[in-house]
């Protein structure tokens, strides 16, 4: 028998970019040993973290990602040798660069999870989505994007009520 | 608009631009006549007080090159891709300040060309206009760039030539390190708001782009449109995710010449950004971009011993 589910009032939507070889294997076995992790992560598939572009990561929270979770091999492990490495440098500057910009780093998480890992998976992705949960829904992007282009010149309030006025 | 009268706090002395400029003048006719070099990129005098970039192809008019406070623009914009008319004259000669030769060393570095393709005039340079300067006033704490008041490269090293000497410069105070300083000491919040509100003037002209000689890709990731991964329109979200972009793109590779930060007509502050992110990747992996021709920058090598105590 499942256990009981609880009910919150907010569920957070969580995107993971994981890699083929190490982590999607990972959440594969913890699916197939039948072990129980929060359904709000999306997985989103990648040859390696070495192909993740930091413009996914961005992308994911503008389009309405509450949390985001990076997980590939474990160094060394790389299936092509090195995208990990080269990854690792890039989160680190990418992360360097969110918060500089004023973004929580709190949503974003990076891990390594192997395809044996499949215990480590279901305690990443609970940990994150239970983190993102207290937090609340990720408001600045969404806002951000709900925003119009109010350049100094023409920033009128008589201009700007006109334009809320339309249906 | 901005402050355009000159404070009574110590000048530069310019007799070492116009001993640059002579000294620039005499070598160019020099390769010129000898046909050591197709041309020559540097500046030459335009309209009230400005100087404007030129290519001199004949020995009769490396009289007209000059070098003042007033030549602003990162030649090394010539030798890239973008402006293939230029390379395609044959083997070029180039007036490099110490910032600009820290780009040119960086696409060296990228294999954007060769350093035996190009032959490097440095100019010992004090510094230069900030932008909005007109009218050719002497060069002072009030009209001197913020990116020439913390110069680490006044007088550029590796070049084949090297114009004039440095004069005396006073003491000023750091500008942009004091705002970076500002900026952190924020909360995650405030910084937010801050950056917003800067990003939302943006009106996407896209000159940043157009005059950093590192953004020379063919086709721009954020061009694109399928799928499409920066809203082209200049609306907040964005403009947001452009400037990001943009500095993640520039991380490790931007040598701190400013042109984006001169060249943007909303006065978005640019350069704290790539500061900050050379300043990161220094204290990481302990590199620095255009000091010298590095094949590999800090974002594209790697270390099996880099630091991951953000990853779980």
């Amino acid at each position: 028998m499942h256990p009981e589910k609880k009910h919150h009032t907010f569920e957070p939507k969580i995107v993971a970019f994981v890699c083929t070889w190490c982590t999607y294997a990972g959440a594969d076995l913890a699916g197939t040993s039948r072990m129980q992790y929060p359904s709000n992560v999306r997985l989103v598939k990648f040859p390696c973290t070495g192909r993740i572009d930091p413009v996914f990561i961005l992308r994911a929270f503008q389009k309405g990602a509450d949390g985001v979770l990076v997980s590939g091999c474990h160094p060394g492990d790389c299936h092509y040798m090195a995208g990990n490495f080269h990854a690792r440098r890039r989160f680190a500057a990418f992360r360097a660069l969110l918060d500089f910009v004023g973004v929580d780093l709190q949503r974003l998480q990076f891990s390594w999870v192997s395809a044996a890992e499949g215990g480590k998976w279901v305690e990443v992705v609970t940990e994150l989505t239970e983190r993102v949960r207290q937090m609340g829904p990720m408001r600045e992007f969404k806002e951000l994007a709900r925003e119009e282009h109010w350049s100094a010149q023409i920033a009128l309030p008589e201009l700007k009520e006109a334009y809320n006025a339309i249906p | 608009m901005k402050d355009n009268e000159v404070k009574s706090s110590t000048a530069i002395d310019p007799a070492a631009y116009a001993a640059a400029t002579t000294a620039l003048r005499a070598e160019a006719l020099r390769l010129l006549a000898a046909g050591a070099a197709a041309a020559v990129v540097g500046y030459r005098a335009g309209r009230r007080g400005s100087a404007q970039p030129f290519v001199a192809t004949t020995p009769e008019q490396a009289a007209e090159l000059i070098f003042t406070p007033a030549c602003v623009n990162n030649l090394a914009l010539y030798l890239t891709k973008a402006k293939k008319e230029v390379s395609r004259r044959g083997k070029l000669a180039i007036v490099a300040k110490g910032c600009d030769l820290r780009a040119i060393f960086g696409l060296i570095g990228e294999s954007q060309f060769k350093r035996e393709d190009v032959i490097l005039l440095g100019v010992a340079c004090a510094g230069v206009y900030r932008a909005g300067i007109s009218g050719a006033p002497s060069l002072t704490e009030a009209t001197l760039a913020s990116k020439c008041k913390e110069c680490t490269v006044h007088v550029p090293t590796g070049v084949d030539f090297l114009a004039g000497s440095l004069p005396e410069i006073p003491p000023m105070a750091a500008e942009e390190a004091a705002a970076l300083a500002r900026l952190e000491a924020m909360t995650r919040q405030e910084r937010w708001a801050f950056w917003k509100e800067q990003f939302s003037r943006c009106v996407r002209c896209l000159a940043c782009r157009q005059v950093c000689p590192f953004c020379f890709c063919e086709q721009c990731l954020c061009d694109r449109n399928r799928p499409q991964a920066v809203e082209s329109t200049p609306r907040p979200a964005g403009n947001m995710s452009w400037h990001i972009v943009r500095a993640m793109h520039l991380a490790g590779r931007c040598a701190g010449c400013a042109e984006c930060e001169r060249v943007c007509p909303m006065d978005i502050p640019l350069n704290l950004l790539n500061r900050k992110m050379a300043q990161e990747l220094k204290t990481l992996y302990g590199q620095e971009a255009g000091l010298e021709v590095q094949e590999k920058g800090p974002l594209t090598s790697y270390h099996e011993k880099d630091d991951e105590s953000f990853i779980k």
